[in-house]
């Protein structure tokens, strides 16, 4: 009876140590997503983009001919 | 049976011996993600060239500081306002009229472009639609919104003309809806002076985040009130908070002399913008379009441009004569606008 017992009780914890396990090593695998990495991207993405990263010719640019204004 | 009591009692032994070991090893990986700064995972990202940004346009005017400034959406106008105590101080570069609004430290152009929001030292955050008919009577057409109990020292429209977001002296923030007047929500957390707000970009949701003189960068959640996320890296009042274009992230820059960014998902700081020459307080930042570059104005008077991912300055803006209270990025990511304690407004492209 007692052998018995102990071994119900046992499957469950092996079960719920099975699981633990489980859940553990998929964290472990997880390439660990340097959550930076996206912000790279982005900064990648849009870098062609970016007028005052890659600079645009003088004549595309409204503000490039330099005035001073006085304002009313 | 007794076999099998054995065998199931070495399998737990042996589970039980597996699992510490994979919990001590999410231990050691994740401890390892704590200590790398953006920097280092940038290293591959190549180096940034030369800046060719300069002063394009230098607009005079005001009569005294220029503390805010805003971009309307058609990227030509501005609206912009000073500390004056007596005389109407505001206008836009444009219509070139004073508008109703003294004792202003926040200003901003409503997303339609017919109306700007302005408010200051009088408690109030107004509301005035911008007319064609120079001759209006614009004073008569001020609409009080928000009412605090402090100073107001930021506001935004949210993604219409309908609704506005301000921060306070009173240590809140605060939604409210603009025809009414009604306060929507209130966001409680801060426990001083709050000094400025961003709202995220529209695709990633309803959030906004806060920074003051407690020294702390606040996520909110703007249908809800809570403070959802909150960092206290700083050692002074943050003076400014502004969001990486792709919402995932802000920058915040501080009397401490640094600028800071910060990564929402990963939950914590992982740059700081300083360097031993910079002793001055920064009072402001924009990132440029693809977020790669962080402007700053600092009280030296001078415009410090960061390679946000390297973490290196790329670039220093001379040109203005005192205090920089505030740069912005035009609509169309094309310039910079900065505003200054010299009375002035520069472009920059």
């Amino acid at each position: 009876p007692r052998a018995m017992s102990g071994t119900m009780c046992s499957s469950n914890s092996v079960v719920q140590t099975q699981k633990l396990v489980d859940q553990l090593r998929l964290e472990a695998s997880m390439e660990r997503i340097r959550v930076s990495a996206d912000l790279i991207q982005y900064c990648k993405d849009h870098r062609r983009s970016d007028p005052l990263l890659t600079g645009i010719a003088a004549s595309s640019n409204p503000f490039k001919d330099k005035k001073t204004c006085t304002l009313l | 049976m007794a076999c099998q009591g054995l065998q199931k009692g070495e399998t737990l032994a042996s589970l039980k011996t597996e699992s510490d070991g994979l919990k001590k090893k999410l231990e050691v990986e994740r401890g390892k993600l704590n200590d790398v700064e953006l920097h280092q995972v940038a290293e591959k990202t190549e180096v940034l060239g030369a800046l060719s940004i300069k002063t394009r346009r230098v607009l005079k005017g005001h009569g005294a500081k220029v503390l805010c400034m805003d971009w309307c959406k058609d990227k030509r106008r501005l609206v912009s306002s000073s500390q004056v105590r007596t005389s109407t101080d505001l206008w836009t570069r444009e219509h070139g009229v004073s508008l109703p609004c003294t004792w202003v430290m926040a200003c901003a152009y409503a997303p339609s472009g017919c109306a700007v929001a302005c408010g200051g030292l009088d408690n109030k955050c107004s509301v005035i639609p911008l007319s064609l008919d120079k001759d209006e009577n614009l004073a008569a057409k001020k609409k009080s919104v928000a009412m605090h109990t402090n100073y107001v020292s930021g506001c935004t429209f949210t993604n219409s003309d309908m609704q506005m977001l301000t921060s306070s002296g009173d240590g809140t923030c605060a939604l409210w809806d603009v025809e009414s007047g009604q306060l929507l929500q209130s966001f409680h957390g801060h426990t001083a002076d709050v000094l400025s707000l961003d709202l995220a970009p529209s695709e990633t949701g309803n959030t906004f985040v806060s920074g003051g003189c407690d020294r702390k960068a606040n996520v909110w959640d703007m249908r809800s009130g809570q403070n959802i996320q909150s960092f206290e890296s700083h050692e002074s009042d943050i003076n400014c908070v502004k969001y990486y274009p792709s919402g995932d992230a802000f920058a915040s820059a501080s009397d401490d002399a640094t600028c800071r960014f910060y990564d929402l998902r990963a939950d914590r700081e992982v740059a700081v913008y300083q360097k031993d020459s910079i002793v001055f307080g920064a009072s402001t930042v924009d990132f440029s379009l693809s977020g790669r570059l962080l402007f700053a104005g600092y009280n030296d008077y001078t415009i410090n441009a960061w390679d946000v991912l390297k973490g290196n300055r790329v670039s220093i803006l001379f040109g203005h004569e005192n205090r920089v209270s505030r740069v912005k990025l035009s609509p169309d990511g094309t310039a910079i606008c900065s505003a200054s304690w010299d009375n002035t407004l520069r472009i920059w492209a």
